[in-house]
């Protein structure tokens, strides 16, 4: 597994107090960013630090932080998938839709909402498993089957639903997206937090965890060490698209309807993450904290233009040049270290 | 008439001397093979004179001129074309395409492919080369894409040909068709370098042998003049052979045992039978299809036909994961692309292959992995500040003792060594020998691969023969001379006796 560790060189005896501060610094150079970056937003505005704004942010995030997780073990495989904000969409019409219908046809709401999420997870986890059947028996790139995905499954979702938003589900439904605990802390947030626990755990603990890296790191040397690369692969394209279709169901629930193109371009925060917490495209590399850092980190960035009345487009901008930004930082690193 | 003239040409790479002081000439209208063991120099010389290397020191003339190249570009234009070993075209481009790449004739800026097919075909034609030149060069077989690689290089009208190991991939009759274009170059005038490990070809396509070891120019042969022994001695010198310790024993009991097995085009009908603390030596050169029949048998490949036997049953269809959990493991020849995941850290990289066995339920035994770790790092002395920094970090050595210890770790009855001294040094290489031997002593059977035919000698009990995809017979190494097997590996000479006839290990056993 890759440990902060192994990305610089081992300590050497006789060291100066100042290299192992230097060395120190250069590890957690995101998390020093996201400090200043924080003291300056709450300087610039001082509505910034209230809990309202804080738990607002998280609420923001929540959504596509679960799908950067999943794609945080999609990256570290090797692998990519372009697909999950058309899944977002598509999971969404799928509760709304089969809600409508089975309700329609004398089933409780309720029973028909339960149906509708049931279906929408399986069958997203169907999508994953098409995907990673494509990659794995065909050895197409995952860049290509999910970029067709992509419009693919926005088209599907847009036929499904005949272009309209389905809003046919039950009230309860809305504590999904729009509930709170103990009236503060968000419902998705929640679910963020669950969805991070659990693969953190999954990537540093267990056996699969290993494999993922091992895959993403070097799958022939993998392979003759006997993990079974293609069935790694397929679960992570899985993994992803279970993620989506959660956050689809949260964002369906927030605005109570299932519409189309819901989740359209959220493949690029996602990845956006991932990348600026510090993985690699080429596999191999990159820890779910990481992924929580770079989250949390364009939600802080989004937030502070909103506060700061900064236009809606100049924030793609800003997010287009951050990325390009983390990875540059990235490669100067690697370069350094290879020397 | 033109003349190459070699004059002292040194190469020094960091810690090694590739080419020492070598001066040869070598004139026009023969064919002068260039010849030398494994690391010997002769390729540093092929791509000094291609302008791949820059020498240290030393220079050499074509026809009195003295040659400076900056680029193999610049080779070619000044008359020193070289077709490598990995051939060099783009297999969708055609045949036209790949003779004239990069330098198309144009007409008024535009490319010109109605001269350009005229060309190529004329080119084809001259040198009896009998292939569409419109046809995509990947609908060609290995040997056309080796003359379509000659044409392309005799489209420079070159003085000098370099043509290295041309038939290392190509079946017999195929090596008849580039032997007659290469016999009509000779008539040509072009001085033809011959690079090639299969000694028996030499005679009949060479007319001059030049020979080189460790660096060093050991002399100048004629071929009618030349016999085979003793161009195999000018190339081994007198090898020293280590003692191998005294105290190693084979058991009867069979462990591993193959029959016919055969992969299309890689190997075929091998059969043989491995014991329970053998270390068996399998010599070849390369591309005999030792390294394909390893990965085979380890279900690492498919095979065609043929049976296994291990773990006192046949083995139906063979998966890696399967013969491992039987306890079967397999050290590859490429450790950077096959064995390691280089930018992990060693301690990861020696549990790779033992995951199953760290997480019983999935989730990583954290104290049984450092276990595991330090077992390894300590019983195979693997020098590392932390088992915690980046494998890639380590000597070749050191790598490959993580190699190692990634299988050892999974408690193998059965280990193949696929070139386990392959760019690492003298030490290490003992170390890793020493490993092998302490694996036997516990009754672990070992194949071992090299292509340094000389540490079969010191570290195996049995060597296998393998040429061409056969096994062609085995031999004890108390039996043979290093030069002898070298011989036979390249096609000289027959073994003692057919594979599993030999009786005297177990004769030893029973006395």
């Amino acid at each position: 597994m890759k440990d902060n560790n192994t990305s610089v060189p081992s300590v050497k005896a006789g060291e100066s107090t100042a290299t192992r501060l230097v060395r120190g610094l250069n590890r957690h150079v995101l998390e020093i960013i996201l400090l200043f970056l924080i003291v300056i937003v709450s300087l610039t505005s001082p509505y910034f630090l209230t809990a309202g704004n804080l738990l607002n942010i998280l609420r923001n995030v929540s959504m596509t932080g679960i799908i950067a997780f999943g794609m945080t073990f999609v990256i570290i495989a090797g692998e990519i998938d372009l697909s999950v904000g058309s899944t977002v969409g598509l999971s969404g019409v799928i509760v709304a839709l089969i809600t409508r219908e089975l309700s329609e046809k004398g089933m409780s709401v309720t029973n028909a909402c339960i149906a509708g999420i049931s279906v929408s997870l399986i069958s997203c986890a169907l999508l994953g498993l098409f995907n990673g059947l494509l990659r794995t028996k065909f050895k197409m790139p995952s860049f290509i089957i999910t970029l067709g995905m992509l419009n693919l499954l926005y088209g599907l979702a847009a036929v499904l639903s005949d272009g309209f938003p389905i809003t046919k589900l039950p009230e309860w439904y809305s504590w999904f997206g729009a509930g709170t605990l103990f009236d503060i802390i968000p419902v998705p947030a929640l679910f963020l937090l669950a969805v991070f626990i659990i693969t953190a755990v999954v990537i540093r603990y267990t056996r699969f965890g290993r494999s993922v890296y091992a895959t993403g790191g070097n799958p022939e040397s993998a392979r003759l060490s006997g993990i079974n690369v293609n069935f790694v692969k397929i679960i992570v394209m899985i993994v992803v698209q279970v993620c989506s279709a959660i956050a689809g169901i949260l964002l369906s629930s927030q605005v109570m309807s299932g519409t189309f193109n819901f989740g359209r371009g959220w493949e690029m925060t996602a990845i956006s993450a991932v990348i600026i917490g510090g993985a690699s495209l080429s596999g191999g590399s990159g820890k779910i904290w990481g992924t929580f850092l770079g989250l949390i980190f364009l939600g802080v960035i989004s937030n502070a233009m909103t506060l700061n009345g900064v236009d809606d487009y100049v924030q793609y901008i800003v997010q287009g040049a951050l990325i390009i930004g983390a990875v540059l930082i990235n490669s100067i690193q690697s370069k350094r270290r290879k020397g | 008439m033109s003349i190459l003239e070699v004059k002292g040409l040194t190469k020094i790479f960091p810690g090694t001397v590739a080419l020492n002081d070598v001066s040869v000439s070598f004139e026009s209208g023969r064919v002068h093979a260039l010849v030398g063991k494994n690391g010997s120099g002769k390729s540093t010389m092929l791509k000094i004179l291609s302008g791949s290397q820059k020498a240290t020191s030393g220079s050499f003339y074509l026809d009195g001129e003295e040659m400076h190249f900056s680029s193999t570009a610049d080779a070619f234009s000044k008359g020193i074309a070289t077709v490598y070993q990995e051939l060099s075209l783009v297999p969708g481009l055609s045949v036209t395409e790949n003779i004239f790449l990069g330098r198309m004739p144009k007409k008024r800026g535009i490319i010109d492919y109605r001269r350009a097919r005229k060309e190529a075909r004329e080119l084809l034609e001259e040198l009896d080369i009998d292939i569409d030149a419109d046809l995509p060069v990947s609908g060609l077989s290995m040997w056309q894409r080796q003359m379509v690689e000659i044409a392309k290089a005799m489209s420079f009208n070159p003085r000098v040909l370099q043509l290295d190991e041309p038939t290392s991939s190509l079946a017999r009759h195929e090596v008849e068709s580039l032997f007659k274009i290469v016999r009509s170059l000779r008539e040509k005038d072009v001085i033809v370098i011959y690079v090639s490990h299969k000694l028996q070809e030499l005679w009949e396509i060479a007319d001059t042998c030049t020979v080189i070891r460790d660096g060093e120019f050991i002399g100048r042969v004629e071929m009618e003049s030349t016999t085979r022994a003793g161009l195999v001695s000018m190339m081994f010198g007198d090898v020293q052979i280590q003692e191998r310790p005294k105290d190693l024993m084979v058991s009867d009991e069979v462990v591993l045992s193959v029959r016919n097995l055969t992969r299309k085009g890689k190997f075929t009908d091998v059969s043989f039978d491995l014991h329970r603390g053998e270390v068996l030596g399998i010599a070849g050169m390369l591309g005999s299809g030792r390294t394909e029949l390893l990965k085979s048998v380890f279900g690492a490949d498919p095979f065609n036909s043929g049976k296994i036997f291990f773990a006192g049953r046949e083995m139906h269809s063979p998966s890696l994961i399967r013969m491992k959990k039987l306890g079967m493991a397999l050290t590859p020849e490429d450790r950077k692309h096959e064995g390691l995941i280089l930018e992990d850290s060693v301690a990861s990289n020696l549990c790779y292959a033992s995951l199953r066995e760290l997480s019983p339920n999935g989730f990583m035994k954290k104290g049984k992995e450092r276990e595991f770790v330090d077992r390894q790092v300590e019983a195979l002395q693997i020098k590392v500040a932390s088992p915690r920094v980046s494998v890639g970090s380590l000597s070749g050595g050191n790598q490959q003792k993580v190699v190692v210890g990634n299988w050892l770790n999974t408690h193998p009855t059965v280990m193949f060594f696929d070139e386990p001294s392959r760019g690492i040094d003298v030490n290490a290489k003992q170390q890793i020998f020493r490993i092998m031997w302490d694996q036997s002593r516990k009754g672990v059977a070992s194949i071992m691969v090299s292509t340094e035919l000389e540490e079969l000698f010191e570290v195996c009990q049995r060597i296998l023969i393998m040429r061409d995809g056969r096994l062609i017979g085995e031999a004890y190494p108390e039996e043979l001379t290093v030069n002898s097997l070298y011989a036979m590996c390249m096609g000289e000479g027959e073994p003692p006796r057919p594979v599993g006839s030999g009786g005297k290990v177990k004769t030893e056993r029973q006395n």
